[in-house]
């Protein structure tokens, strides 16, 4: 949803021709002007919408947007979004008295704060960044509260993870819930017992009915077992990773406590299994632990021995043909890359599937050129980015294929 | 009330006089949904209200409130109707002993006497002048199947049962679904309904609602409640405390007679607030550290209006 504030206003100019010529009209003109800044609104809705202003006073400016959001909005992040566009097409007036050839360019949503970038048709999210900075102040228009919230996600899921404040890691912790819950709720084909399950299960039904003298009283139903995926997560925590190393834990705090059986190791030069200092609901202390006991972090990298360490140590105990393992890297190796390719054949015949993520995959030059990469290349069974929100989605998606 | 005289100023009255303190703009959007009959979409962070104003309005409306709850595995025999088997098969046993009828048995086992009601045929089937309050509840928990079926039951508002015929409500029930947003809601139901956001209340609202339930409490201690909230939900805490959680915490310190907020009192009622023992860590620490001062954060707290 990326729209500028001009575009807004030459959506609200094409429309001004129908405007004017009843509610209705000039609903089905907002519903279009919504639809091209990005909100999904459907005929229905703008139809409700203009049913339900005949329940209330169209005069006042608050009601008339209540009615007009509940009815076209159906996301909290459509909210702001949904206010610019509001504020810019029924401007100050009511939608009755809006003088159609007096009106000028002006915006008068602009107002005194977001004034002056907006007069230079600045993007929107300029405007939106700009009133994100004015947020640490506690605002006190309520109605003005609603924008910032714009503000982070819209650059969140560009930006990517350096500097993050609370309301951005709220919108990763989700994005990460979604992707633990999608590859925990995988179904096998084998079935077990359950209170509420979709079919009936004749053995268990049978069992039971003995105590009845043979009598089917009770059914007992069955349903799909749900495989539980077992998670490894190797990351990389060089120097070379040293601007996403946030994310990283942010990542591996998030997956490791919203999944059952994962596995957190850090590498640089050397692996450590970092699994029992993460398990925390907080994440500063967990920060703490993790750099008071991890040595080299931020150093130099040598994946293959840490992968050795890692096949001679830990896969026998923790990797099965079920274990989905994930290695986070940019792949700069500085060890034997002979090694790694060894290691990498000998981790894959061992595990269900290989995931590499790569924060320099955004980039659109990059392409894994460096040794290491190149020698890992062959073994895995996704090769994806991870720099951003966006792509954490993206990640979300493709694992629900890969596991199933 | 009668839903029919309402106004959105009674509206947010009514509300009032069963102690729950709510914007215009939720309040709009409560009489569009019993103007209108259409089905109310409810998301916000955990503690804010959402499930509260499904009972307070069925409380004003002096109508029942049919509560459905969601959870994983939810499923339309536990949501709508369920036969009651045991039932039929002690009835097929007698008829059995007393070699009675057979046809007759087989219709009779599929009336509405061996129907088990669950709450969505309860809703549409329920025949008073005002119509119920439906509420279901965390909508987000149940299955996308579940979500899916429920659209076909909210755009009706009509149950088939093949053994007995097709049941179409009387009176169209007054419909609040709530989510916690721990999943996308499928854009096909979210259309359905009006939406709305209930957003953290700002301090004045909070204080409103403290006064409102808890008369007693003093003035002074209720802004210190209020302005501690507000700063805490600036902060990075696992779990950010709702108006849930204000009030206990209110409650709790009237119960203790506490007329004042100092350091002391915070860590022995933190309990009220913060249930993660790490978030219970944290703000230990912020309070040792100054960073949360409770002489400041009331100075800074916007002057309430006499």
């Amino acid at each position: 949803m990326q729209i500028s504030a001009e575009a807004i206003f030459k959506a609200v100019d094409r429309y001004s021709a129908v405007r004017g010529q009843g509610t209705l009209a000039n609903l089905l003109a907002f519903g279009r002007v919504l639809k091209e800044a990005g909100l999904k609104v459907s005929l229905s809705q703008v139809i409700d919408a203009s049913r339900s202003l005949e329940f209330v006073d169209i005069a006042r400016r608050a009601d008339f947007h209540a009615v007009l959001r509940s009815n076209l909005v159906s996301d909290k992040e459509e909210i702001a979004l949904f206010d610019r566009v509001f504020d810019c097409f029924w401007r100050e007036h009511g939608p009755e008295d809006l003088p159609m050839e007096s009106v000028e360019m002006a915006p008068s949503w602009s107002e005194e704060k977001h004034g002056d970038s907006l007069d230079a048709g600045g993007s929107l999210e300029e405007v939106v960044a700009q009133a994100a900075g004015e947020e640490a102040k506690p605002s006190e228009e309520t109605e003005r509260v609603a924008v910032p919230t714009y503000s982070p996600c819209e650059a969140l899921n560009k930006k990517d993870f350096s500097e993050m404040g609370i309301e951005e890691s709220r919108a990763i912790s989700r994005a990460i819930l979604l992707i633990a819950t999608k590859i925990a709720t995988q179904v096998s084909r084998r079935k077990k017992r359950a209170a509420k399950g979709e079919e009936i299960d004749p053995r268990w039904t049978m069992r039971k009915s003995i105590k009845y003298g043979g009598e089917v009283i009770q059914l007992v139903s069955r349903k799909r077992r749900i495989k539980k995926t077992r998670v490894v997560l190797l990351c990389d925590v060089s120097g070379s990773m040293d601007c996403y190393s946030r994310f990283l834990i942010q990542f591996m705090y998030g997956l490791q406590n919203e999944l059952w059986g994962v596995e957190t190791f850090v590498f640089s030069t050397s692996l450590s299994r970092i699994t029992h200092l993460i398990r925390t609901k907080d994440i500063g202390s967990a920060l703490e632990r993790i750099s008071r006991s991890v040595v080299g972090w931020s150093g130099g990298t040598n994946i293959g021995r840490s992968l050795y360490t890692f096949n001679r140590e830990f896969a026998p105990s923790l990797v099965t043909h079920r274990t989905v393992i994930v290695i986070i890297s940019d792949g700069w190796d500085r060890g034997d890359v002979g090694l790694l390719e060894r290691e990498m054949r000998g981790l894959k015949r061992r595990c269900h599937k290989i995931i590499w993520l790569n924060p320099l995959l955004a980039s659109e030059h990059y392409e894994p050129l460096c040794k290491g990469m190149q020698a890992a290349l062959p073994y895995l069974d996704l090769f994806l980015s991870v720099h951003n929100l966006n792509s954490l989605i993206a990640l979300g998606r493709r694992l629900q294929k890969l596991v199933a | 009330m009668n839903p029919k005289k309402l106004t959105i100023d009674k509206i947010q009255e009514a509300l009032r006089g069963e102690q729950y303190i709510c914007d215009r703009s939720l309040a709009t959007v409560v009489y569009l949904a019993i103007t209108l009959g259409k089905p109310v979409l409810l998301e916000g962070e955990a503690g804010v209200g959402k499930t509260e104003i499904a009972k307070v309005l069925s409380q004003v409306l002096e109508t029942r409130l049919i509560r459905l709850q969601c959870y994983e595995g939810l499923d339309a025999n536990t949501a709508l109707y369920e036969w009651n088997y045991p039932k039929q098969m002690l009835r097929i046993k007698l008829e059995e002993v007393s070699h009675g009828d057979r046809e007759a048995v087989e219709t009779e086992i599929f009336t509405e006497e061996y129907l088990v009601k669950r709450p969505l045929l309860e809703a549409i089937q329920s025949d008073g002048t005002t119509p119920p309050v439906l509420l279901i509840d965390e909508i987000d928990r149940a299955d996308m199947e579940f979500e899916a079926f429920l659209l076909e039951v909210l755009s009706d508002f009509q149950i088939t049962i093949p053994e007995i015929g097709t049941i179409r409500a009387k009176v169209r029930p007054y419909v609040f679904l709530t989510s916690n947003r721990t999943r996308e809601i499928h854009d096909a139901l979210k259309r359905r309904c009006l939406y709305h956001w209930i957003d953290y209340p700002t301090f004045e609202k909070e204080y409103e609602i403290i006064m409102t339930k808890f008369p007693q409490v003093r003035d002074h201690l209720a802004k210190q409640i209020c302005a501690f909230m507000q700063q805490v939900r600036q902060m990075n805490f696992y779990k950010r405390p709702g108006v849930a959680e204000t009030l206990d915490w209110a409650s709790a310190l009237v119960m203790l007679n506490h007329r004042e907020l100092d350091e002391k009192t915070v860590e022995e009622t933190m309990g009220c607030i913060f249930k993660y023992r790490e978030d219970l860590h944290h703000l230990k620490e912020e309070l040792a550290g100054k960073r949360l001062d409770l002489n400041q954060m009331l100075k800074s707290s916007p002057e309430l209006p006499a």
